[in-house]
């Protein structure tokens, strides 16, 4: 009896939803065809019209809408992946910093990840390029001959060159992210225990060598998923590059509706895009999850 | 499974019925009825375009822009007040036309034949209220002169206007190439244009020269005499709903008249006195509402020119407040003249 | 322990050679820091007392606070956020009377009505429209709102995934997943522009309540995430308990799934509701005038063009400043959940 209640239960409620769903969709077609604007993606073979200033590869204004958006598509991607090297490498040394027996580092550390965790990010990215990267001016802050230079027309390192606006917002969000996965890394470290510690002090390790041979491989478990998480926000936060000015879909995405009008599509197409970067993501992170289990085993 | 299928049934009728009550309830309503029965106007602007539109330190907003909504206001409800603005950004204008977000816009938007289509972004656009060319803006010290010495330079422009294209268009005919380093809005262009990441800021050329009138140094910096494009600036409304773009347009008309006729809005009370005492004034009294009942052919009271002369003035004192010599963005008003004294505004005949 | 007398700076000054300077490495490495650290202190004091002005922000503190509020009714939102301050003060800071602390729940819970009457008025007070809200009043509104609204929808879609009806718990997964996987600003476009698309013609929501729907929507799969793993950490035994004492399901899920999942969830949810309040910032971009909105849409005044330096760094202040009254007031309910936790333990 109860059985059958649940059941009957269950389909009531899916039945409510579906048709809540279909009376939304209803209006939807309604205020389509009421306002003229339809759907139809006929517009993504249109050429785009504007410029870009950076592509990965070849793009001018007279490409089709469907290959800026493949550009943006790209431009994201780039952004997303030296973004998270970044971050990981600031975030494990804010990590180790913030669980160091130096007690002024580990202050300063306690003090970075307070600051940029209780600001919002999209103030962060606005300040890094209109203060951080525009406020140089004139001026170069670094420049060391045809290696490195740090301008407010970017950086240019080895003979690659970023533009200030990729570099802002890959320095914004690599610093956000950081002190996120500072957080991780250091609850990773927490979880090993301290007797861990001592055994390889007691072998006469060093500190940085035990830290790296020892406790680092037993933290990882504990610290992989919550970098997923992490590495999945980062991925999602780079929408903010309209922000600073740089092309990633979502600007290109903006840009476009204003030209073309086409919010449905538009939004239909960003929301395929990050389901993708998404399963990217994720999915990479499971194989080194699997990698570093597998390796144990072997030890 | 009985219940079940009456269950399934009631709700499909459920649907049917919200649905199709929506459908019968907009059958031919005009946003101007809707206007009225709220007595309040939501007017879409930009909010961040000095002189056009900004928000002042008290929290009101103040511009050209604005002071054509509160025309609108005036001749749709009889008060200027009766306004609510609605701060847009470029990207979701057209779309808050589109869905009833805002009754129209006056959001220094450019008129254009793909806008106005019913294929492109289906507007109505009422009369220009100003004619703006897109122009660069570059450092007096960078000596740079025109288009050419541009070639391979930065250049911050508004991501996802007319701008946008249009200097694309500029440099692809001249087969120059560039870097475009787009912002979402006028003063991070700004920003980006002095902070020196660009050699040159391009935008309409009074954007350019309101801009510069904020800065510490205006005399730093070169309007340039290359004109990029036409960029008549016009109100828009929904491209279907032909009764509020009719009555828009005869306001602006209404604004331009008024001022070819000398009515301002200190002595608009004499001139409709004036009028009343005076029969063989034709086209006066028609214009003022006293005969002919112009009004009521578009929607309107008769004597809607009354309300707005005598709230916002006519176009002259708007442009006057806003972007006269003595304003805080004083730009010169050249094609924005009447036919009378050198400009192309005109309006037709109140007849 | 403000009495202080040469033996406790002794013992401070013993206390930091001990800490900072132990061996030659560490002696070095505080060096090399606390000069790093008085440069950068050095040159923020320049700009501030050099080459910044403060009349942009200064000349519309109102604004900041209250947006485009008519001015002769500015009182009520000030009334309303000295409230939420006295509040939190008194909840940090007021004595430990129990009468008080029985009661201050009840004073968090009357700020809400409140503040939706002074702000939108009626009964006496004249009525504002929610579109002139603005600045740092919509901000805390936008995130008080969302924030309670999101939360009951993500208890419940955390039962529904925790169902044993596969369709109930396939389709709230598929949600909770899918608004993971996409970016807060593409939902709250939705929100904004695409909404008023799935109305009924005439029907018409306002653009701050699509917006707090549109955290909604977003925050309550997060909020279901995080509540996930503290029903996932109730043992079975309890449920099958509660089953013999005759208890119903309805009455299992009241008394003893939800209440121990929100403690076991509440340091991640005190997060989430941090990150809201950051997040919100993000309606600048999509036109709203909340603090950020507020901010850029000062820089256009022709009067205060190109000072976004001071308008940054204030609001980065005022944002970091809020944010941190809410994590401390977050670690005060973590601590006084905690001492039930480890009563509990004890038993």
């Amino acid at each position: 009896m109860n059985k059958h209640r649940n059941i009957f239960l269950q389909y009531f409620i899916f039945i409510v939803f579906i048709s809540l769903f279909g009376i939304l969709i209803n209006n939807l077609a309604i205020n389509l065809i009421r306002t003229g604007i339809g759907i139809n993606f006929s517009w993504l073979l249109k050429p785009a019209s504007f410029a870009l200033a950076e592509y990965p590869l070849p793009y001018s204004a007279s490409d089709t809408y469907a290959w800026a958006l493949f550009i943006g598509w790209l431009n994201s991607l780039k952004v997303i992946f030296i973004s998270l090297i970044l971050s990981t490498f600031i975030g494990t040394l804010i990590g180790f910093a913030r669980t160091s027996t130096h007690s002024l580092i580990g202050l300063i550390a306690a003090g970075y990840i307070t600051i940029i965790r209780q600001t919002p990010l999209l103030l962060q990215l606005m300040f890094w390029y209109f203060v951080g990267f525009l406020g140089l001016k004139d001026n170069i802050l670094i420049h060391i001959e045809n290696i490195f230079k740090v301008s407010n027309q970017g950086i240019e390192l080895y003979g690659l060159s970023f533009s200030s606006e990729f570099s802002a917002l890959l320095f914004g969000l690599s610093i956000f992210t950081s002190a996120y996965i500072a957080e991780v890394i250091r609850g990773g470290i927490l979880s090993v225990s301290r007797g861990q510690w001592e055994a390889f002090r007691s072998l006469g390790l060093s500190e940085i060598k035990g830290l790296i041979s020892i406790i680092i491989p037993q933290a990882l478990p504990a610290i992989i998923p919550g970098l997923t998480s992490q590495y999945l926000n980062l991925a999602k936060n780079s929408t903010l590059a309209i922000a600073v000015g740089y092309s990633d879909i979502y600007s290109i995405n903006d840009t476009i509706i204003n030209q073309t009008g086409r919010a449905i599509e538009c939004f239909i197409i960003l929301l395929t895009s990050f389901l993708f970067f998404n399963l990217i993501i994720s999915n990479s992170m499971e194989i080194v999850n699997k990698i570093i289990v597998s390796s144990k085993k072997y030890n | 499974m009985k219940i079940m299928r009456r269950f399934v049934s009631g709700i499909v009728g459920l649907t049917m019925l919200l649905t199709g009550c929506a459908t019968t309830n907009q059958a031919n309503n005009s946003r101007l009825d809707l206007i009225k029965k709220r007595n309040e106007l939501i007017c879409g602007v930009s909010g961040k375009i000095p002189g056009f539109s900004f928000l002042e330190s008290d929290g009101s907003y103040k511009g050209l822009d604005v002071d054509i909504c509160k025309a609108f206001a005036a001749a749709f409800i009889g008060d200027a007040k009766k306004i609510q603005f609605r701060p847009l950004t470029a990207a979701e204008r057209f779309t808050a036309i589109k869905t009833g977000e805002i009754d129209l816009l006056s959001r220094n938007t450019t008129f254009t034949l793909s806008r106005d289509s019913s294929e492109g972004n289906g507007l109505s656009f009422a009369p220009v209220v100003f004619h703006d060319g897109q122009g660069l803006m570059v450092k007096q010290e960078s000596g740079l002169n025109n288009l050419e010495d541009l070639a391979n330079k930065s250049i911050c422009v508004g991501s996802g206007t007319t701008t946008e294209q249009n200097i694309n268009d500029a440099f692809e005919s001249a087969s120059l190439p560039y870097t475009p380093i787009k912002y979402q809005d006028l003063n991070q262009v700004v920003a980006g244009y002095l902070q020196g990441r660009c050699s040159a800021m391009t935008s309409d050329r009074s954007q350019l020269a309101a801009a510069r009138s904020g800065f510490k140094d205006p005399l730093d910096h070169i309007i340039l005499d290359d004109v990029l494009s036409k960029e008549p600036l016009a109100p828009a409304s929904d491209g279907q709903d032909q009764k509020l773009g009719d009555a828009m347009r005869w306001v602006i008309f209404a604004l331009i008249s008024a001022e070819e006729q000398g009515i301002t809005k200190s002595n608009i009370y004499e001139k409709v006195q004036l009028a009343k005492n005076n029969p063989e004034l034709k086209p006066l009294r028609r214009f003022l509402g006293i005969d002919g009942g112009l009004g009521e052919k578009i929607g309107l009271s008769n004597d809607f020119v009354v309300k707005v002369i005598s709230s916002t003035g006519n176009y002259g004192e708007i442009y006057e407040r806003n972007l006269g010599k003595n304003s805080e963005v004083p730009i010169p008003r050249g094609l924005n003249e009447l036919y009378t004294k050198g400009g192309i505004h005109i309006s037709p005949p109140f007849n | 322990m403000f009495n202080i007398n040469s033996d406790s700076i002794n013992t401070l000054f013993q206390k930091v050679r001990k800490l900072l300077f132990s061996n030659l490495f560490n002696t070095v490495l505080s060096l090399v820091i606390l000069l790093i650290i008085s440069l950068v202190f050095f040159n923020i004091y320049k700009w501030f007392s050099l080459n910044s002005s403060w009349e942009v922000v200064t000349t519309n503190l109102p604004l900041y606070a209250f947006g485009s509020f008519p001015t002769d009714q500015q009182w009520r939102p000030a009334t309303w956020m000295i409230c939420l301050l006295f509040i939190s003060l008194l909840t940090l800071f007021g004595p430990k009377w129990k009468w008080l602390r029985k009661n201050l729940l009840l004073a968090w819970i009357i700020t809400i009505p409140l503040g939706l009457y002074l702000l939108y008025g009626g009964f006496g007070l004249s009525p504002i429209m929610s579109r002139q809200w603005g600045g740092l009043t919509l901000t805390l509104l936008l995130t008080i709102f969302s924030a309670l609204l999101s939360l009951p929808l993500g208890i419940i879609l955390a039962l529904c995934r925790q169902s044993s009806l596969p369709l109930i718990q396939k389709s709230s997964s598929i949600y909770i997943d899918v608004m993971r996987a996409i970016p807060l600003i593409s939902v709250l476009f939705f929100g904004q522009l695409l909404i008023p698309l799935f109305l009924p013609v005439g029907i018409e929501i306002d653009r701050v309540w699509r917006a707090i729907f549109a955290f909604t929507l977003f925050l309550s799969a997060y909020i279901a995430e995080d509540l996930r793993g503290g029903l996932q950490s109730i043992p079975n035994t309890q449920i099958e308990s509660a089953n013999s004492l005759g208890l119903n399901q309805v009455q299992i899920i009241r008394f003893i799934l939800v209440p121990q999942a929100l403690r076991i969830a509440l340091p991640s949810l005190t997060n989430q509701a941090i990150g809201l309040f950051q997040n919100t910032s993000l309606m600048a971009i999509l036109g709203l005038v909340e603090l950020l909105g507020v901010g850029r849409s000062i820089l256009a005044n022709p009067e205060f063009i190109g000072q976004y330096i001071e308008v940054y760094v204030w609001l980065a202040s005022v944002y970091w400043m809020v944010c941190t009254i809410m994590a401390v007031l977050a670690r005060h309910l973590e601590q006084r959940m905690t001492i039930n936790k480890t009563n509990f333990q004890k038993l």
